[in-house]
C-alpha cells in the first residue's frame, strides 16, 4: 500500500478511535439506572426504532417535510456512495461499470441534495439561527468528499480523492458528523425511554394532520 | 423579546440583578453535575436539522429561533461546551454569563411546557425536554425559577398540597362529599374513607378537586363505590402534584413523591393510585425511582388502569347512551407521551359515551394544550400561554365535539381557558366523571 492510501487509512482509523474515545468519555458521565419498574416490551421497542419508527409515517419531522427527508436520505446514500468508491480506490477494485454508474448518479444525486440543505440552511431564517459555524464546514467538506469521490470514477484521480478522505477523518470526531456514531447512542436512549414506558411500538397506529 | 407582568420590586428580579460571578460559577458546577451519559449523547447527537421546529406548539404560533426546541437544546449545550473547553467556538459554545441566564429563563421556562413532543418526532431521537429540565435544574439551584412557579413548590413543600388546603377544609370537604356520595348512590354507608388502614388502593389527587372540582372527587368516589373497592384517601398527604419536576428541583421532587409512597406504606396500602393529573402521574412513576434512586416496594398506577380493569373485569357496567354528545380526548403530554397510559382513556371512553370522536393527530403526537411545565403557575408567560394553546384549540374545532375529555386537570383549566377565549362552547370534564355520568347497575358485591 502506498503512502497517500496509508494515510487515509490511518485517518480512518484514528476517525474511528477518537469517536471511541469519546464515547467512554460521554459514558463517563454517569450511565442513570433505572429504578422505575418497567412496563412494555423495551425490546420490541429497541426494533421498532431502528425501523418502523424511522419512517414518515410514524415521524412527523418526517411525513412534514418529506421533501426535506427525502433529501436527507440522498445525500447520506452518497455519503455511503462514495465511500464505497474510496474502498475501490484504496484497495484498487475494478467496479463494474454498471455499479460505477449507480455510484455516479446517487453521487451527483447527493451532492445536489447537499448543496440544497447548505442553501436551505442559509435561507431560512431559523435554520440559520440555530446553525453555526460547524454546519457549514460539515455539510462542504462531505460534498466536496463526494465532488471527489464521482472525480475518481470518472477520471481515475486519486490523490485529491485521498487529499478530501484524509481531511473529512480527520474532522469527523471533533464536529458535527460524529453524529454517524451517537446518532445510534441517542436511538437506543429513545428506545429506552418509550420502551420502558409502553408507549412504543404505539398499540395502534397514530393518526397525523 | 421577555412578556414580563412582574411588578418593579419583584424578588425574582432583584435575584437576578445580583447575579455575580461566584452565583454564575455555581451554576455552571450544577450544570456538570447534571451532566451525564445521556445528556451527553444528546449534546453530541444533534445535527441542528431544525425538523423539531413545528412539532413544537409555540413555533407553530410564534416561529421565531427562541420557539425552535433545537435552538432551546443549543441554549444548555452550549453553555455545558464552554465549561468543558474554551476553543469551541465552530460549535458554538457560549458563556453563562447574566444574558444568557435571562435567555435560559425566557426559553426554558417561558417557551417550553417540557412536553417533549419535539423529542418524540426529533430525526435522532434526543430527549430535548430531559435537556431544557436539566437547564431549569440549574436555575432551581441558583433560586432562579419565576416565583409563582417556586411558590406552588413551596406551598406543597410547607403544607402538604401545592394550595395550601388546610386540613379542616380537606375534612369539610369530605364530610359534605359523603352526603352527596351518599345520595348518588343511594347508599348510607357509603363514603370516601381517610386513612382506613389496609385498604388496597391510596388515592391521591389534584388539590384543585379540593377547592374547586369536588364533583370529580365525587366521580371517583362514585365509580370505587360501585366497583366495591376497598380504597381510602389519606388525612395528611393527597395531593398527586409535584411542581418540582416543572421547577427542576429533584430533591424536592423525590420529597413530595415519598410522601405519597411512605403514607402507602403506613397504611398498609399495597398499591398508590394516581389520580388524573399527568404530571403527578410522570412525576411519581417515573422519575421519583430515579430521583430518589429506590425501586418503590408498592405498586403505583395511574387511575385510568384501575377504572379500565373495574370495566374488563365488569365490576362496573356503563351505558354509554348515557353520555350521548360527541366526546373527544385530549392526551395530557406526560401521561401518555411521557407515561405510556396511551390506550386506557380510549378503552374507558368506548365503553362509556355514544359517540367518540379522535382528535387528529392523537395518542403520542396529540399537541400539548400549553398547560403542562409549570405554564399555569407562571402568570408572566400567560399571554404566550394561551397564544401558543391556539394548536389545541383548533384541533378540539375540528373534531366538532361538545365534550372534550383531559384526564389532567392542568389539561383542565388549560382547556378552559382556551374555551373561553377562543369560543369553542364545549364542556372540558375529567375521564371519571364521564364514567360516574354512565354507570348502571348496583355496586359490585
Amino acid at each position: 500500500m502506498d503512502l497517500p492510501r496509508l494515510l487515509v487509512v490511518l485517518s480512518a482509523a484514528f476517525a474511528l478511535l477518537v469517536l471511541t474515545i469519546h464515547y467512554f468519555r460521554a459514558r463517563r458521565w454517569g450511565v442513570k439506572p433505572v429504578y422505575a419498574k418497567i412496563q412494555g416490551t423495551p425490546r420490541q421497542a429497541l426494533i421498532y426504532t431502528f425501523t418502523a419508527g424511522m419512517m414518515p409515517w410514524s415521524k412527523e419531522s418526517a411525513s412534514k417535510h418529506l421533501p426535506t427527508f427525502i433529501v436527507g436520505i440522498i445525500f447520506h446514500l452518497a455519503v455511503v456512495a462514495a465511500v464505497v468508491t474510496l474502498l475501490a480506490a484504496i484497495f484498487v477494485w475494478t467496479l463494474p461499470s454498471l455499479l460505477k454508474s449507480v455510484l455516479l448518479a446517487t453521487l451527483f444525486a447527493g451532492l445536489a441534495c447537499g448543496l440544497g440543505l447548505f442553501v436551505k440552511r442559509m435561507v431560512v431564517g431559523y435554520l440559520r439561527a440555530i446553525s453555526v459555524p460547524d454546519d457549514f464546514v460539515a455539510n462542504l467538506l462531505v460534498n466536496l468528499f463526494m465532488i471527489n469521490a464521482a472525480v475518481n470514477l470518472i477520471a481515475g484521480v486519486s490523490t485529491v480523492f485521498f487529499v478530501t478522505a484524509i481531511v473529512l477523518f480527520a474532522y469527523i470526531p471533533f464536529g458535527k458528523i460524529r453524529h454517524c456514531w451517537f446518532f445510534f447512542c441517542s436511538r437506543l436512549l429513545f428506545a429506552e425511554f418509550y420502551g420502558y414506558r409502553g408507549a412504543l411500538p404505539p398499540a395502534q397506529q397514530v393518526h397525523h394532520d | 423579546m421577555t412578556e414580563n407582568n412582574a411588578c418593579p420590586i419583584d424578588a425574582f428580579q432583584q435575584r437576578l440583578a445580583q447575579l455575580d460571578e461566584t452565583a454564575l460559577d455555581q451554576a455552571r458546577a450544577t450544570l456538570v453535575s447534571k451532566w451525564s451519559y445521556a445528556a451527553e449523547v444528546y449534546a453530541r447527537a444533534c445535527v441542528h436539522c431544525g425538523l423539531c421546529s413545528d412539532s413544537c406548539h409555540y413555533f407553530l404560533i410564534d416561529p421565531s429561533k427562541e420557539s425552535v426546541p433545537a435552538y432551546r437544546l443549543k441554549l444548555v449545550t452550549d453553555v455545558f461546551a464552554c465549561h468543558q473547553s474554551k476553543s469551541r467556538k465552530i460549535s458554538g459554545a457560549r458563556e453563562l454569563d447574566r444574558n444568557t441566564v435571562d435567555e435560559w429563563i425566557d426559553c426554558l421556562f417561558g417557551r417550553c411546557t417540557l412536553c417533549n413532543r419535539c423529542g418524540l418526532n426529533c430525526s435522532v431521537g434526543i430527549n430535548i425536554a430531559q435537556m431544557i429540565r436539566i437547564g431549569r435544574s440549574v436555575l432551581a439551584a441558583s433560586r432562579l425559577v419565576p416565583p409563582e412557579l417556586q411558590s406552588t413548590v413551596d406551598a406543597a413543600v410547607n403544607t402538604g398540597n401545592n394550595m395550601a388546603i388546610s386540613r379542616e377544609e380537606w375534612f369539610e370537604t369530605i364530610d359534605w362529599l359523603n352526603g352527596e356520595l351518599q345520595q348518588e348512590v343511594g347508599d348510607p354507608q357509603a363514603c370516601l374513607p381517610l386513612d382506613r388502614a389496609g385498604a388496597t388502593i391510596l388515592y391521591a389527587v389534584n388539590p384543585r378537586e379540593v377547592k374547586f372540582f369536588p364533583l370529580s372527587l365525587l366521580a371517583a368516589a362514585k365509580i370505587f363505590h360501585t366497583a366495591g373497592e376497598n380504597w381510602t384517601f389519606s388525612k395528611e398527604y393527597y395531593d398527586v402534584t409535584n411542581y418540582a419536576l416543572f421547577s427542576g428541583d429533584d430533591t424536592i421532587g423525590g420529597m413530595l413523591s415519598s410522601r405519597l409512597i411512605e403514607t402507602a406504606r403506613k397504611l398498609g396500602v399495597r398499591t398508590l393510585v394516581l389520580g388524573e393529573c399527568g404530571h403527578g402521574f410522570k412525576a411519581t412513576r417515573w422519575d421519583a425511582p430515579e430521583w430518589l434512586g429506590q425501586t418503590p416496594d408498592i405498586e403505583i398506577k395511574s387511575v385510568l388502569e384501575v377504572v379500565e380493569d373495574y370495566i374488563r373485569q365488569g365490576r362496573i357496567r356503563l351505558d354509554p347512551r348515557l353520555n350521548s354528545k360527541r366526546v373527544t380526548l385530549h392526551d395530557p403530554c406526560n401521561l401518555v407521551r411521557n407515561g405510556g397510559i396511551v390506550e386506557q382513556s380510549r378503552a374507558i371512553l368506548k365503553a362509556g359515551v355514544s359517540d367518540f370522536v379522535e382528535m387528529i393527530p392523537n395518542r403520542l403526537q396529540n399537541y400539548c394544550c400549553g398547560g403542562g411545565g409549570g405554564q399555569l403557575s407562571m402568570t408572566r408567560y400567560a399571554k404566550r400561554r394561551l397564544a401558543a394553546g391556539k394548536v389545541k384549540a383548533d384541533q378540539i374545532a375540528a373534531t366538532g365535539a361538545k365534550i372534550v375529555v383531559a384526564p389532567c386537570h392542568n389539561c383542565i383549566d388549560q382547556l378552559s381557558e382556551l374555551n373561553r377565549d377562543y369560543k369553542l362552547g364545549v364542556e372540558v370534564k375529567t375521564v371519571c366523571e364521564m364514567v360516574a355520568d354512565a354507570i348502571v347497575g348496583t355496586p359490585a358485591s
